[in-house]
């Protein structure tokens, strides 16, 4: 079984600014988690293929091409967009009393992990993981903090439009790759 | 201004911006020697442009290639610093109508700048360190505009911070000789005028940014050693005070 993580970026005024899903190529760290391993394993092994051509997936349109295929088990590509914006509540509640920029499982629903980093102009990163990483996510988040620094420091990017660059993509999906 | 809308209504003074993408039309080019107000160029020369040229995309690298630790060769001179600013004074003032549309013009241009220095800032601050952290406190959160921020903006720390005593909502971050406005004398009848509302533009962005809406604003509060001197003084949302109160 693989890894399963995805990325949501998101601006202080809750705009979605930029997503990845990313399929691990790392074999995971052994944690189950009880409620996955009681899924048929339909949800998660079946529609594999499923995912890996999700997580290519950069653009909405993709995804309701291969939206007629019901995953279940919360893999289906809403559902996930749903986990990480209903976490936005807790991460809110946590930054005010946690100084740390990287928040570790702040959130957890069904098998999915939530971690995020929020950076000091109120981004925040979010990451749903199925597999447990901590120093590859840490790294991981690390790597996208410096990219989404130099993406806001360029004049023709604004705090709350989406982040369209290809090198930003390119280079948070190498770091993906590596890391996680 | 967009560059739309150069097309629609070409201004005297055209960005140089303004003029490489009128440059995709021909037709255009004899009316921009017509109208342009640029001295160091004389009118009718052809004007050199980088769109002309091929482009080549592998040639100029990207936002992403720099390094952001890079700072010792990367000052700029003071000069620059006050001509860029000054620009930016005059073309706000255009397209004004009174001294507290232009404040809150230069406000927002702060603001956009406190945001990214925000960013930038932290991150050469805490990037190295295995648990970045971030000012979840108003006092600290203060302190470190008072020293690293300044610092990071103008090269020195502010000269003070002071707390309001009629008001417990209000503090000020004090700067003697803001190195902005050392070149800017305010005319007469705009003597309301404070340029330093840009500065006040990045505090507010800063503060919001570590989650402590306020209002900001500057004021000049000249005194016989400094004739410069600026307060800019913070206001902020009542739900700042609730959480710090709650935090306690």
């Amino acid at each position: 079984m693989t890894a399963t993580h995805h990325l949501f970026i998101v601006s202080p005024t809750d705009t979605p600014l930029y997503s990845l899903s990313h399929q691990s190529s790392k074999p995971t760290q052994g944690t189950v988690y009880p409620l996955s391993a009681n899924l048929p394993t339909w949800s998660t092994s079946a529609f594999a293929g499923t995912l890996t051509a999700l997580s290519g997936a950069s653009s909405v349109s993709q995804t309701t091409g291969a939206g007629n295929i019901r995953v279940g088990g919360g893999q289906d590509r809403h559902v996930i967009q749903m986990i990480a914006h209903a976490s936005l509540d807790v991460i809110e509640d946590v930054v005010r009393t946690n100084n740390g920029m990287y928040l570790k499982g702040v959130d957890k629903f069904n098998e999915w992990t939530v971690s995020a980093f929020v950076t000091p102009g109120n981004i925040k990163f979010i990451l749903l993981h199925d597999g447990r990483n901590d120093e590859g996510i840490r790294a991981f988040f690390s790597d996208v903090w410096e990219l989404y620094v130099k993406t806001t420091l360029n004049p023709f990017h604004m705090v709350n439009t989406a982040i369209k660059s290809g090198i930003f993509d390119v280079r948070v999906k190498a770091s993906a790759k590596k890391n996680l | 201004m967009s560059v739309h809308s150069a097309h629609t209504a070409p201004h005297p003074r055209l960005s140089v911006l303004s003029t490489a993408s009128l440059s995709a039309s021909s037709d255009h080019l004899p009316s921009i020697s017509n109208v342009s107000s640029r001295y160091s160029l004389p009118p009718g020369a052809p004007v050199p442009l980088s769109v002309s040229s091929s482009p080549k995309p592998h040639a100029r690298p990207s936002v992403y290639d720099r390094n952001l630790n890079k700072t010792r060769t990367a000052e700029v001179s003071l000069s620059a610093y006050a001509f860029l600013f000054s620009e930016m004074v005059q073309y706000t003032l255009k397209r004004v109508n009174g001294i507290a549309d232009l404040e809150r013009r230069l406000n927002v241009l702060g603001y956009r700048i406190g945001l990214r220095v925000l960013e930038l800032m932290s991150w050469r601050a805490e990037s190295s360190t295995k648990a970045p952290k971030r000012e979840i406190r108003f006092l600290p959160a203060l302190m470190s505009i008072h020293t690293q921020f300044w610092r990071a903006v103008f090269g020195k720390p502010a000269d003070g911070i002071e707390k309001s005593v009629e008001n417990e909502d209000e503090y000020m971050i004090i700067d003697n000789d803001p190195s902005i406005t050392r070149h800017i004398s305010i005319p007469r009848d705009m003597s309301q005028l404070s340029c330093s509302a840009i500065t006040a533009g990045m505090v507010e962005a800063v503060l919001d940014g570590l989650g402590f809406p306020a209002r900001v604003t500057a004021h000049s509060v000249p005194t016989a050693d400094f004739p410069l001197r600026t307060t800019i003084l913070i206001k902020l949302d009542k739900s700042v005070l609730e959480r710090e109160e709650a935090l306690k």
